[in-house]
């Protein structure tokens, strides 16, 4: 059977898909995708070890994360100056999944599962901030184990308190800290482990039984259970979360990509849609902007303006910065120092897409 | 075509579209001398059977001998691959099947279309069934393009899935079908028959499947990176091959399950290029399968022979590029630098296609031939020595991109071309004191 084409090709309808599809890539912004590597230097971490799982930034704005897959790795990452460098700080034995990276003022605490349970691992405070081509001298950092959190437990999610010397993970049925200077691991209670932690000034949430939240006061050091109730939605997933703006509000979303913001005081707020579901790692610039991934396999950059709620598609991640690379999985977001994003991803091969968003115009005022 | 111009990957293969209207594609023969006066005939067969067809991805050599291609379609909305025979008792083609029909995905579904094999073909010896395998790109029959990263989360549009399809050779009829890689077109297939596996590369997610015969499973076994390799190759271990897009060799070893990437780099040229993009376009295994013979899809393609069992990660030779120097300050695209149809003849050499074009500076041909040409080149493995035995000539188009090349059971060789509507497959019959029966064995696992 031949068949022919049942178009007009000088419809609207048809000019505007044609235009749709010239833009499919990063319709605003620019994405860059970083190996795992000093570049021309060392090699990658290898491809089936590099699906990057866990991202934080310090107080200087360098990058430590985890990986997953056949061995977790550990890196420390630097962009600034004269940097340019993802560090591999070594493999954890017999881990291979990297559930959070936490940069305390001492040093970064890892929170790896794998054979021998969900483990707290320090990686040592590494001096990034330095000429990476030659005016360097770095001898191989060692991790520390600092043991399993919660014996025969696996960790769920971990995140610093505001004051960095203190880290709050949760496992599956515990929640637990971890001294950052000292990595003494105490058990505080039980909770329902599962999905990433928020954390606002006061207190960390993660989610509870049913459609409700627990909430871990930072000052009394207790926990209380149910203590919020979440918006109407579906909340079959497990809960990811960013925080940011003036009032240092919390973001997070249901399984159909309805976005929120949470404050303590003023509750939930329904912010917009995105176009895919469910939602990837999200991460807010200064400008209260939040920019994310959602979809499964083949997930889409989305915006949110957190003041208007308008939600906006920007196709799928691609770097062409002197080779081309798709980007299809992320697992971790975090803000860098200037505004930029640092999506992980997860992946094989996974590298650090670094994206810098469009800025956006100001408005003329007469004066 | 003229020198300079922007020639895309649509319009090359526009470029025939007149001389189908202008009736002036009929079957062309020529001879050729290769320099010892050795006569080589060329003769091109158009899809006449299957108009809408622009390109012809797939051509290999079947469980029965005969050579099989693949009548693609996928720059025609709605446009649906149909297999192809060289029928040797009438010296022309015989069309199978509409593949799109057969696997109850017609070109109207408004989906992306089953428009292509795309060096999916793979032969199983013990029953003679052919395995195909489609691969996505032809657009929905009421849109003009299609996109799988801007449609994947769309059901009325995705592509549905490669098909693969069961021919029985012996009693030319499908015996089942399946979909092999769910929303995702099947770039490349491989066969490891004493396991009863399939091996394919998804586009455009770029993954490793396995698909088990047995229990017509597949298994994803993850992604290798961003540019499809365009050939996979299996070694006496059983271990699949491939390349990702970095220019290093990728392995799949059973017994691990691990994909593995090489520390090493695959043949480029090191004046410009950095290994990125130096995927595998072809490889051809040689007769004693003790090594591969392989050229990359990039510009200045080089061709190499791997000793997949020498070393923990293969020795590599570099053979040298394929193709012209020209002007690297210019990019340059890859229909017009080419080479592919890697194969072995029943004279032990290896033959294959690369593409040669005027070029003022570093190719001045004669303003009266064609601009561009596909010449076919015999290696002589032993020495490395090669010779230009003949031209590929098309009536009235193009004739310098081949996809694939195979030698049928009679000893003569057939390549696929790119590049002409119709489109369709040369047949170059080998000289007498060349050519042997049964040339096709040990035959070749992959597409």
């Amino acid at each position: 059977m031949q068949t022919k084409g049942r178009f007009d090709p000088n419809s609207p309808d048809i000019k505007a898909y044609l235009e749709e599809l010239a833009h499919q890539f990063v319709r605003e912004g620019t994405m860059v995708a970083f190996p795992t590597c000093l570049p021309g230097m060392t090699t990658p971490i290898p491809h089936d070890e590099c699906r990057i799982t866990a991202l934080d930034i310090d107080s200087e704005g360098h990058i430590y994360g985890g990986t997953s897959g056949r061995q977790a790795h550990l890196f420390a990452a630097a962009f600034r100056d004269l940097t340019g460098v993802v560090l591999d700080v070594g493999v954890v034995a017999e881990g291979t999944s990297s559930v959070a990276v936490c940069c305390g003022q001492s040093g970064a605490l890892a929170f790896v599962n794998g054979a021998r349970g969900g483990r707290a691992i320090r990686i040592p405070k590494i001096d990034l901030a330095q000429d990476w081509i030659q005016e360097w001298g770095l001898k191989p950092p060692v991790l520390e184990d600092l043991g399993e959190c919660v014996p025969g437990e696996p960790v769920a999610h971990a995140i610093c308190d505001p004051t960095r010397r203190s880290v709050i993970g949760i496992t599956t049925r515990h929640l637990f800290t971890v001294d950052v200077e000292s990595g003494k691991i105490m058990v505080i209670g039980e909770v329902r482990g599962g999905g990433h932690l928020g954390l606002n000034r006061s207190a960390v949430f993660g989610r509870d039984e049913g459609a409700r939240l627990w909430q871990f006061d930072l000052a009394s050091r207790s926990i209380r259970r149910r203590a919020i109730e979440l918006p109407e939605g579906d909340w079959t997933v497990a809960l990811r979360w960013a925080s940011g703006g003036d009032t240092n509000q919390l973001f997070t979303g249901d399984a159909a990509g309805r976005l929120f913001s949470f404050d303590e005081n003023q509750g939930f707020r329904l912010l917009g849609r995105t176009h895919l579901a469910p939602l990837g790692p999200f991460a807010m610039i200064p400008d209260g902007r939040l920019f994310g991934f959602c979809g499964a396999e083949m997930a889409n950059l989305f915006c949110c303006d957190t003041i208007s709620g308008r939600v906006t598609n920007l196709g799928v991640a691609a770097s062409v910065l002197e080779q081309r690379r798709y980007g299809y999985q992320f697992g971790d977001a975090v803000t860098g120092r200037d505004g930029e994003i640092i999506f992980g991803e997860d992946d094989n091969d996974g590298h650090l897409w670094l994206y810098f968003p469009k800025i956006k115009g100001r408005g003329r005022t007469t004066l | 075509m003229i020198s300079g111009q922007v020639i895309d990957r649509r319009k090359f293969m526009k470029i025939g579209g007149t001389a189908l209207a202008a009736g002036l594609v009929p079957a062309l023969e020529a001879d050729s001398k290769s320099p010892d006066q050795t006569t080589y005939s060329v003769k091109w067969y158009p899809f006449t059977g299957h108009p809408d067809s622009d390109t012809c991805w797939s051509l290999s050599v079947g469980p029965d001998g005969r050579i099989y291609a693949a009548a693609c379609a996928e720059s025609v909305p709605g446009g649906v691959v149909k297999p192809v025979r060289y029928n040797e008792e009438r010296d022309d083609l015989d069309y199978l099947f509409d593949l799109a029909q057969m696997v109850d995905d017609p070109g109207t579904s408004g989906r992306a279309t089953q428009c292509k094999i795309h060096y999916s073909f793979v032969p199983s010896m013990h029953d003679g069934v052919l395995y195909m395998a489609t691969h996505l790109s032809g657009p929905p029959i009421d849109l003009p393009r299609y996109s799988p990263w801007y449609s994947w989360h769309d059901p009325k549009r995705c592509f549905r899935g490669a098909a693969l399809v069961a021919f029985d050779t012996r009693n030319d009829r499908v015996l089942w079908w399946d979909t092999l890689i769910p929303k995702e077109g099947c770039r490349c297939l491989l066969h490891d028959e004493e396991r009863g596996l399939l091996y394919a590369m998804s586009y455009p997610r770029d993954h490793l499947i396995i698909y088990d015969l047995h229990t017509r499973q597949g298994r994803d076994v993850g992604r290798i990176s961003s540019i499809n390799p365009q050939a996979l190759f299996l070694d006496k271990q059983h271990r699949v091959w491939t390349s990702s897009d970095y220019g290093r060799l990728v392995r799949y070893t059973p017994e691990t399950d691990r994909l593995e990437i090489s520390p090493g780099l695959l043949p480029h040229n090191l004046n410009y290029q950095s290994g990125w993009h130096s995927v595998f376009y072809d490889v051809a295994p040689s007769p004693d399968r003790e090594c591969v013979y392989a050229s990359t899809w990039c510009p200045n393609p080089h061709l190499m022979r791997i000793w997949p069992n020498a070393g923990e990660w293969a020795r590599v030779e570099d053979l040298g590029p394929a193709t012209q120097a020209r002007d690297t300050t210019f990019p340059v695209d890859m229909f017009r630098d080419h080479c592919g149809g890697l194969t072995f003849a029943g004279d032990g050499k290896l033959y294959y296609v690369a593409s040669r074009w005027r070029d003022p500076k570093y190719n001045p041909m004669p303003g009266s031939g064609k601009e561009l040409e596909g010449v076919v080149w015999r290696l002589d493995p032993q020495t490395l020595a090669r010779e230009e035995v003949t031209e590929l000539k098309h009536p009235t188009g193009v004739a310098n991109y081949v996809s694939r090349g195979a030698v049928d059971h009679n000893g003569d060789l057939f390549f696929g071309h790119v590049g002409n509507r119709p489109s369709g497959i040369f047949k170059v019959s080998m000289p007498a004191d060349r050519k042997k029966k049964n040339a096709h064995l040990p035959i070749r696992m992959w597409g």
